[in-house]
């Protein structure tokens, strides 16, 4: 009973990260480390609660969803490209910036303070039949098994494929390694990046989007928590290679998933709570190490 | 075969940064499937000439000749388009990309097109790299990341892809600085098979025995200027080498002024048996002796790249020595660190004026008086007083006659002269007893020149003992009392001030080149 809850919740829990950590391991691999993928997810959560009320179809919510977090993802790229901000402050920015707007969003639309909740929200369907609940072990994660979650797994399938055998592969690998190289050969360098950041939107948009309309299907100010920096330490600790950095969301959805769990057994749960981000740090702390021994060998 | 006589040529190409005339009215003929070898000292305008013929810079004046006929070139791309490919020093290859996505990259074969989407025919791109490989006599393992191959496998390549997209002349800058002698073997035999089929070569390079060994003719540039053309059968080393180094121009050579040699006293500066290994990309110096006596300039010639730097670097406490000892007067000061050293009577002035000798952008002031912050004659109880500040910047100012516009302006303000004055001035202050002084006329102009070896000559009529390494052989010959010659990280010899002559110097510098160590593959 808890191991089927518990799989199946980790499933649930990793789907928002491993979409951000598939956008943000392209981004990076592109030259650009994407600190704001939490400020898109929210973006995107937010669009996709708002567009699900008012359309009444989760497929248009979770489509806006992902095309806001590509816009904000290539407005953030052109202050980096064009107007050659840092990256790092450029990302902190508008992390602090879309919690602002959001914010002011709220209270002056909406007149709420913190959490939207809108009439008609539709949530993302489950699309394999419900009598699969009886399969032991895995029933109760493939009854909950829903569209973004399936589409961010085949991604994770995909992407390695994409990055190394297309055209826009190699160029997104070249800028990001060798970025005089990259302009030594002609490659539009502020292209590839700028792609490359709305990519990163666009994922963590649908992100959010799972976030809101997996199975509460409303917005809140704090609903992110975080998680877009828990999937920047995924692509780290991954090396930005897409099945690593997917089986590392992997580890961090069970971690909620058991801390919630922990939560309801009585644990104090706020305590608790910070259970997936110390593992966070010691994910950071191990890809640190690794690289300097990476750096002392060769 | 088309019937070109000049593939690629300059008539006369001037080109000036600021004050300084890196190239002056430069004629140059490269006939189609030559190998044409550009030689110089650093400084003498070769970067600066292939810069112009591949269009990044824009010459003052002349033109460039491609096939026969006058080319401008805007940008860089025209050149490209022109077939004109340069290989540079730092190899332009992605470190984590293949040696075939390397190969490929810009210009990928494609199945089907969808634009930037399409997916890469890696098929079509071995084959293509296979065929050129096999044009070239190399074999090449295609699958490798680029960052573990080895170096002239590197090189190779990026050879390859100029060819593959269409470059008839290729411009090599010092291609075998990073190789072994082996792998210089390997490359020469590239060449010459490239060169068979038709590719018109431009070789930059200042060993001597390369050049005669690989080239059809050489080009040898002197400050600027084209000094010396001849086909390679009709020359010899001696004859490049003297071309090379100059010097017979009074002119322009600076006037001697001698030591009085009955003030040379004892020895202030001595380093025995000093080894230090390669680091990096740096060379490696083996078993070096050298003194300097109160009242004596000790002058090091070579080649560029020979060692010099690391000696620098190891004398005044930048870099560890692997073996030997550096005593100043009584004390060992092998291990002592550059504070240390400075403390106990160094003078330092760098070669890199602009990142070591200056913070360039900071004050005139600052500048000036640095180094001296904790000095209590600065200070005010705790705090630094800005009136003794001022009061010693300007102090040490007018005694070298540095001429500023204000003690808050940035250093970069003065002319590169003024600059070089300001180190000295600080540098000077305190009676220092050994001066390490490297380059120190590099970028100044001619009234610069005679001011830094005017206050060079008064610190040795002080008593002052000078270490100075010099690409500038009139220099060296000017202010020197003894010149050690340095070549391949080894004092391969040393000829007194006054009995030295150019010829002889540069016949050291370039003909002691021994096998170069093996590069790190």
């Amino acid at each position: 009973m808890i191991v089927e809850q518990v799989l199946a919740a980790s499933v649930i829990m990793t789907t928002p990260i491993l979409l951000a950590a598939m956008g943000g391991l392209v981004n990076r691999r592109a030259g650009i480390v994407n600190i704001a993928l939490d400020a898109k997810m929210l973006v995107g959560a937010f669009v996709a609660v708002v567009v699900s009320s008012a359309t009444g179809g989760w497929f248009v919510a979770v489509l806006a969803a992902a095309f806001a977090g590509a816009f904000v993802g290539y407005l953030f790229a052109l202050v980096i490209t064009r107007a050659n901000a840092n990256m790092i402050v450029a990302g902190l920015g508008l992390n602090v910036l879309v919690a602002g707007v959001l914010g002011f969003i709220l209270s002056w639309v909406y007149d709420s303070s913190g959490t939207l909740r809108l009439p008609d929200v539709v949530l993302l369907p489950h699309i394999l039949p419900q009598s699969l609940e009886a399969i032991p072990v895995v029933g109760e994660a493939l009854a909950d098994l829903d569209p973004l979650t399936v589409f961010a797994w085949a991604s994770v399938a995909v992407l390695p494929f994409l990055l190394a055998s297309t055209r826009i592969g190699l160029w997104l690998r070249a800028t990001g390694n060798a970025p005089q190289v990259a302009r030594a050969v002609g490659l539009p360098q502020n292209g590839i990046k700028e792609f490359s950041t709305a990519f990163a939107g666009f994922f963590s948009g649908l992100g959010g989007a799972h976030l809101a309309l997996a199975s509460i299907g409303l917005f809140n100010e704090g609903l992110t928590a975080g998680r877009g920096f828990i999937a920047l330490a995924a692509f780290y600790f991954g090396r930005d290679r897409p099945v690593v950095t997917a089986l590392v969301c992997l580890l961090f959805g069970f971690l909620e998933a058991t801390q919630i769990r922990m939560q309801t057994a009585g644990l104090p749960p706020k305590l608790v709570g910070t259970i997936p981000y110390l593992f966070v740090l010691v994910a950071l702390c191990l890809a640190g190490f690794r690289n300097q021994r990476r750096k002392a060998l060769s | 075969m088309d019937d070109v006589t000049i593939r690629l040529g300059a008539r006369g190409l001037s080109k000036a940064y600021g004050a300084v005339e890196a190239n002056r009215d430069i004629s140059l003929d490269v006939a189609p499937a030559q190998i044409h070898a550009i030689v110089g000292e650093n400084g003498a305008g070769k970067s600066t000439l292939m810069r112009c013929l591949q269009g990044i810079e824009r010459p003052d004046a002349g033109t460039i000749i491609v096939d026969d006929n006058e080319v401008t070139f805007t940008q860089p791309q025209q050149a490209l388009n022109l077939g004109i490919g340069m290989v540079h020093q730092e190899f332009m290859l992605a470190p984590d990309l293949t040696l075939l996505e390397n190969l490929v990259l810009g210009d990928e074969p494609e199945r089907v097109s969808l634009g930037v989407l399409s997916r890469v025919d890696w098929g079509v791109a071995r084959t293509s790299g296979e065929t050129l490989a096999a044009q070239a006599g190399v074999t090449i393992d295609w699958s490798r990341r680029s960052a573990s191959a080895p170096v002239h496998v590197q090189q190779f390549v990026e050879i390859l892809r100029l060819l593959r997209r269409g470059t008839r002349i290729l411009i090599l800058d010092e291609p075998t600085a990073v190789l072994a002698p082996q792998q210089v073997d390997d490359l020469f035999a590239l060449l010459r098979r490239l060169r068979d089929g038709g590719t018109t070569i431009l070789f930059i390079s200042h060993k001597l025995r390369e050049v005669t060994a690989l080239a059809d003719r050489v080009t040898v540039l002197r400050r600027g200027e084209v000094t010396y053309q001849a086909a390679i059968s009709d020359t010899d080393v001696d004859t490049i080498a003297s071309h090379i180094v100059g010097g017979g121009d009074s002119s322009v050579a600076p006037v001697r002024r001698a030591s009085n040699r009955s003030s040379v006293g004892a020895s202030v500066f001595d380093v025995t048996g000093l080894s230090v290994p390669s680091i990096d990309k740096s060379h490696a110096l083996h078993d070096v002796h050298l003194s300097v006596k109160e009242g004596e300039i000790v002058g090091i010639a070579g080649v560029a790249g020979n060692g010099q730097d690391e000696l620098v670097e190891c004398l005044v406490g930048l870099r560890a020595p692997g073996d030997g000892q550096v005593r100043l007067r009584d004390a060992d000061i092998t291990r002592a660190s550059n504070t240390e050293r400075r403390a106990r009577g160094i003078a330092y002035i760098s070669a890199d004026r602009r990142h070591e000798g200056l913070a360039i952008d900071a004050s005139v002031e600052a500048n000036v008086i640095a180094g001296s912050q904790r000095s209590a004659t600065l200070k005010r109880g705790y705090f630094l007083s800005a009136a003794r500040i001022r009061a010693l910047a300007r102090d040490r100012l007018e005694r070298l006659n540095v001429t500023f516009g204000s003690l808050k302006s940035p250093a970069s303000s003065l002319s590169g002269g003024n600059q070089q004055r300001l180190v000295f001035a600080r540098e000077t202050d305190g009676d220092p007893s050994f001066m390490m002084a490297a380059q120190p006329t590099r970028g100044v102009d001619i009234r610069g020149i005679e001011a830094i070896h005017r206050i060079l000559w008064d610190f040795r009529d002080r008593g002052g003992a000078v270490l100075l390494v010099s690409e500038e052989m009139d220099e060296l010959l000017a202010l020197s009392d003894r010149i050690l010659v340095m070549s391949d990280g080894r004092i391969v010899g040393e000829v007194e001030g006054d009995k030295a002559d150019p010829q002889s110097i540069g016949r050291l510098m370039v003909l002691q080149d021994r096998e170069p160590e093996p590069a790190h593959v």
